[in-house]
């Protein structure tokens, strides 16, 4: 169990490229934080400077209080899962999960009765003696976690761990990881570009855009407060709806046809940083008939789904989508009004920060 | 024979016993069996006649059947040059093991390094190191007749292990490296983080999985190594001579003795070739690595 401090951190790739600009971070003892990005957004480059796989450009990585840069990963006590696996090809499973032991010379009947254990957890007895190239894609990314988990190690780093493998493998071995993580009561740095994936598993999210962190908190924190656009856009499926083009006036916000009363607080910030595009979740509109009050809008896509559905609209500030119970559902076509709830618009900046969040 | 034995499935189709041969099939055997006879001859004249006696050497059209003599092996073993063949062969052995587990050893050091880690020139070392093939080697038997001369080393098992090494290391290095290039980095990776050190990987991760590149630079410098006549003939007299500085003896002051001549030529042959053997298999079995994805 270990703390991660990182203060300052950047890194700048020898052809000049920027990958992590100026980071603070701090990941809680036993905590699971998940970073989530696109890719080439700087997530790896973090994970691979404080594993000592990358040297740091600026800045200092803390474990416990002490300064690691410089330090050689296989003095940092940590384990890492790789995407690909990395598993040793020449070994057996079985000598494959010995590897971290066999470094620390730990005696053979413990490595045994350890891999043993472990191996059981995990489902993998069968194959102790087999290459990993003879096992499919769960299977040598469970022998990885064993490799990893082996050595009660002060911190785990995966990178995208379950990228390669397919959706029903995915969701079986992230309840996996999430329960070895509650076993071992490590701390984990987890990184993944699938939301679904880090909500599921990780008590915290970091959101990674061009080498910066934009916003740490739970799921929930960045669906309803997030704390620019990137964010909003990034994070939530179906995806937020934008709308360009608008404008607050006397207290009011313009979008289209429609016009909306904000409260007090947010009219007065708008006044000083006047709003440039706003965002509403689809699962924060909702339907109904042309007469009322709102966003007018034709229904050009209804797709149920279940107990909820989705409806594809064209407005006259653009296309929006609007999530809606099942019952709610248009027909093809039909032309109804958005109603938007003040309380979960979402005001962008000319920087593209939150306005109502912006003041924090 | 059944012939119902289940061969695995593979890219070429390989008639097995009992299935039924095509015209095709017989044209194709028939022409590569010329084709290998025609390449295998000298070979199979260097073989009989180590085991002819003198008059069927000799003998006009060439005697297909004959009686088997190995007076010419004993000939060569024990009578000629005073002391035999088995001077030099030992001297060969020595010097060709000797030098192919240098150049393997430290080509593949060298490999690793100039891969794995950010050398400054690193491309030109490279190049550099395939220069040193550039040249051809009759260039350098004067220079390195009189750098073996003021070392003292003439005429010595280290002065041709030294040379041989050092041909050897710029095909070996250029070999190994791209199978280093081959092993993906993330391998050596989590054995950084699982506690090992450089060295460590070196000689528990990536050596075990270069091996098929270590036993095919093996084979090549062995062989480099056993044939290599010029420099050995000018640098070695007698105590370091190796088998072709011998061989080429037996064209000289007694003239030409042809069935020990060819008796040596056969033991020349075989040590190289059961090593080349031994070795293909662990090669075949090599190259079925690779398990990353």
């Amino acid at each position: 169990m270990a703390r991660v401090k990182l203060t300052n951190v950047g890194k700048v790739y020898p052809n000049g490229t920027s990958a992590v600009r100026d980071m603070n971070l701090e990941i809680r003892q036993g905590e699971f934080l998940c970073v989530l990005g696109p890719s080439g957004c700087g997530k790896s480059t973090t994970l691979r400077m404080i594993a000592g796989l990358e040297e740091v450009s600026s800045g200092t990585i803390e474990i416990d209080g002490e300064n690691v840069v410089g330090m050689p990963s296989r003095e940092r006590d940590i384990a890492m899962v790789f995407e690909n696996y990395a598993l040793y090809p020449h070994l057996s499973v079985f000598d494959n999960i010995a590897m971290p032991l066999v470094a620390r010379r730990t005696p053979k009947p413990e490595i045994r009765e350890r891999i043993r254990g472990m191996a059981e957890s995990l489902g993998i007895t069968e194959h102790l003696r087999k290459r990993p190239s003879r096992l499919s894609g769960g299977q040598r990314q469970r022998v990885a976690l064993a490799r990893a988990m082996i050595r009660r190690p002060k911190m785990f780093l995966m990178d995208e761990p379950l990228g390669h493998l397919e959706e029903y493998l995915r969701i079986e071995l992230r309840r996996e990881i999430r329960s070895l993580h509650e076993a071992t009561g490590g701390t984990t740095f987890y990184i993944t570009h699938d939301q679904e994936e880090a909500a599921a598993v990780s008590d915290r999210i970091a959101v990674m855009y061009q080498g910066e962190i934009q916003q740490t908190g739970s799921m929930a924190d960045l669906i309803e407060r997030p704390a620019n656009r990137f964010v909003a856009e990034f994070v939530g499926e179906p995806p937020i709806n934008v709308f360009e083009g608008i404008s607050v006036q006397e207290g009011r916000l313009e979008i289209g046809d429609c016009r909306i009363p904000l409260n007090t607080d947010l009219s007065d910030a708008c006044r000083l940083q006047p709003p440039g595009s706003a965002g509403i979740r689809p699962a924060r509109l909702s339907v109904a008939g042309p007469d009322s009050h709102g966003l007018s809008a034709v229904a050009r896509s209804v797709q149920p789904m279940g107990e909820w559905g989705a409806v594809l609209c064209e407005t006259p500030a653009g296309e929006a989508t609007a999530v809606v119970p099942s019952a709610a559902l248009p027909a093809e076509d039909a032309r109804i009004k958005l109603v938007v709830d003040p309380d979960h618009v979402h005001l962008f900046d000319a920087r593209a920060r939150n306005i109502r969040f912006a003041g924090n | 024979m059944t012939g119902t034995a289940a061969l695995p499935a593979g890219p070429a189709r390989i008639p097995g016993p009992g299935t039924s041969l095509r015209l095709g099939d017989y044209a194709r055997y028939l022409t590569a069996s010329i084709f290998v006879g025609f390449c295998l001859f000298p070979f199979y004249m260097v073989l009989s006649t180590s085991v002819k006696s003198e008059s069927d050497i000799f003998s006009w059209p060439p005697a297909w059947v004959f009686e088997l003599t190995f007076d010419n092996f004993y000939a060569a073993l024990f009578v000629f040059g005073g002391t035999g063949v088995l001077p030099f062969l030992i001297n060969s052995l020595i010097i060709t093991a000797l030098s192919t587990l240098l150049a393997v050893g430290l080509g593949s050091m060298a490999a690793y390094g100039l891969t794995r880690f950010r050398v400054v020139g690193g491309n030109h070392i490279f190049f550099f190191i395939l220069s040193t093939r550039f040249a051809p080697p009759v260039a350098f038997v004067v220079p390195i007749y009189l750098m073996a001369r003021e070392t003292q080393l003439l005429d010595t098992h280290l002065a041709l292990i030294l040379i041989y090494t050092s041909m050897n290391l710029s095909l070996v290095v250029w070999i190994i490296r791209g199978f280093f290039e081959a092993i993906p980095v993330e391998i050596e990776e989590a054995a950084q983080v699982d506690g090992y050190t450089r060295l460590q990987i070196f000689r528990k991760v990536a050596i075990p999985l270069v091996k098929p590149g270590l036993i095919t630079t093996s084979i090549l410098s062995a062989i480099m190594s056993w044939n290599e006549f010029l420099i050995a003939t000018v640098i070695t007299q007698n105590t370091a001579s190796t088998l072709p500085v011998y061989l080429a003896g037996f064209s000289g002051s007694m003239g030409l003795e042809w069935g020990p001549y060819m008796a040596v030529g056969a033991m020349a042959v075989l040590p190289i070739m059961i090593f080349t053997l031994v070795l293909q298999r662990h090669l075949i079995r090599g190259l079925t690595f690779g398990a990353v994805r």
